[in-house]
């Protein structure tokens, strides 16, 4: 059962049905007890809808751009890297040696009967690839290998002194 | 002309590279996020450090609003989180308003203030006074309801509560500020006479 204030604050935050505001404002207007709360809560309603914000000091929005900008500044340059550069890099990587794979698997004579003597024919690259490409190639290699492992010990070191 | 732009359209600006569009919707909401922010801590200072924290985090996690609800609901719910999370690791005094101790120790409090400011006192005083008395959560509620354009809704939002709990929880909460304030105005006239 709804109290007279309750009702009373249905009706003044206009929360109630079409029917229960009807009750509401024929009880207001008839029975004395209800016009009696019923102005005192829209008076205390009233209070309530000026009362005034608090305001923060003069240099705050200055302080949260200054503290955002400070924190973009400490930005790492790993977290400023593009995650689809990588991801393109890695895929790069994984199609290059699935094809190798397959070729290498397509071209094996698995008719020899003994398996130590299956012959792997792998494709040679010497015609299309020069030897300071090559040097290249396993560079980048190694420097990719070292950023991932990078990034598995720093999720590992934030995990511990989480 | 920036102070016209819609806080979504300051979102884009500011997603695209332009801090200041961020320095303008920080101005636009400060005052309400501090409110906010005192509802939870009674000094000054940690209310300061609440609604940075807000708008920092805000700003962080500016690409994952999707614009489902408004800026402000999201921010509001931020603050909300920010603020609890800040009164745990200070472990603030939250204890209930039923709780006579409390009061007594209040009560004094407002005695001292009161007494530096006897002439000056207007209801919205003795208003604001009975808020800072209410827990937190009825004192965040009274403020997104009156002052932050929230729905019983959107406050279901911010607070993670079903949108009937909201008025259930407004309702007792206009109570005890009521309560409270005529409790204040009444040791006021006492210490009048």
């Amino acid at each position: 059962m709804n109290t007279i204030e309750e009702r009373l604050w249905s009706y003044i935050d206009g929360t109630c049905t079409a029917q229960e505001k009807e009750e509401i404002s024929k009880l207001i207007q008839e029975d004395k007890e209800y016009r009696m709360v019923y102005d005192e809560l829209l008076s205390f309603n009233q209070e309530l809808s000026v009362m005034e914000l608090d305001e923060p000091s003069m240099p705050f929005t200055y302080n949260v751009m200054e503290a955002i900008r400070t924190q973009e500044a400490q930005k790492p340059l790993k977290a400023a890297i593009d995650v689809r550069i990588i991801k393109v890099i890695a895929a790069f990587f994984i199609v290059t040696i699935s094809v190798l794979l397959i070729y290498t698997i397509a071209n094996v004579n698995w008719s020899a009967g003994n398996t130590s003597a299956v012959e792997f024919k792998i494709p040679s690259i010497k015609n299309y690839i020069s030897k300071s490409a090559m040097q290249g190639f396993i560079f980048f290699d190694v420097v990719l290998a070292l950023y991932l492992l990078d990034g598995y010990l720093r999720k590992r070191n934030n995990l511990k002194t989480m | 002309m920036q102070s016209k732009l819609s806080d979504i359209e300051l979102i884009e600006e500011t997603l695209a590279g332009n801090q200041s569009a961020y320095a303008d919707l920080v101005k636009r909401h400060q005052r309400f996020v501090f409110t906010l922010a005192m509802r939870f801590s009674k000094s000054r200072e940690d209310a300061e450090e609440i609604a940075q924290d807000s708008f920092i985090k805000a700003y962080r996690s500016l690409a994952a609003f999707g614009g489902q609800s408004k800026f402000s609901t999201w921010l509001y719910t931020i603050v909300y989180t920010t603020a609890m999370t800040f009164l745990r690791k200070k472990r603030l005094n939250t204890s209930s308003i039923d709780d006579e101790a409390t009061f007594i120790q209040l009560e004094s409090q407002n005695s001292a203030f009161d007494n530096n400011l006897a002439e000056n006192k207007s209801r919205s005083y003795y208003l604001n006074k009975a808020i800072e008395q209410l827990l937190p959560d009825d004192a965040m509620i009274i403020t997104l309801f009156y002052k932050g354009e929230q729905s019983l809704e959107e406050i279901g939002t911010t607070l993670g509560i079903e949108p009937n709990t909201v008025k259930v929880k407004l309702f007792r909460a206009r109570q005890r500020l009521k309560e409270k304030l005529e409790r204040n105005l009444k040791h006021e006239a006492k210490e009048l006479i």
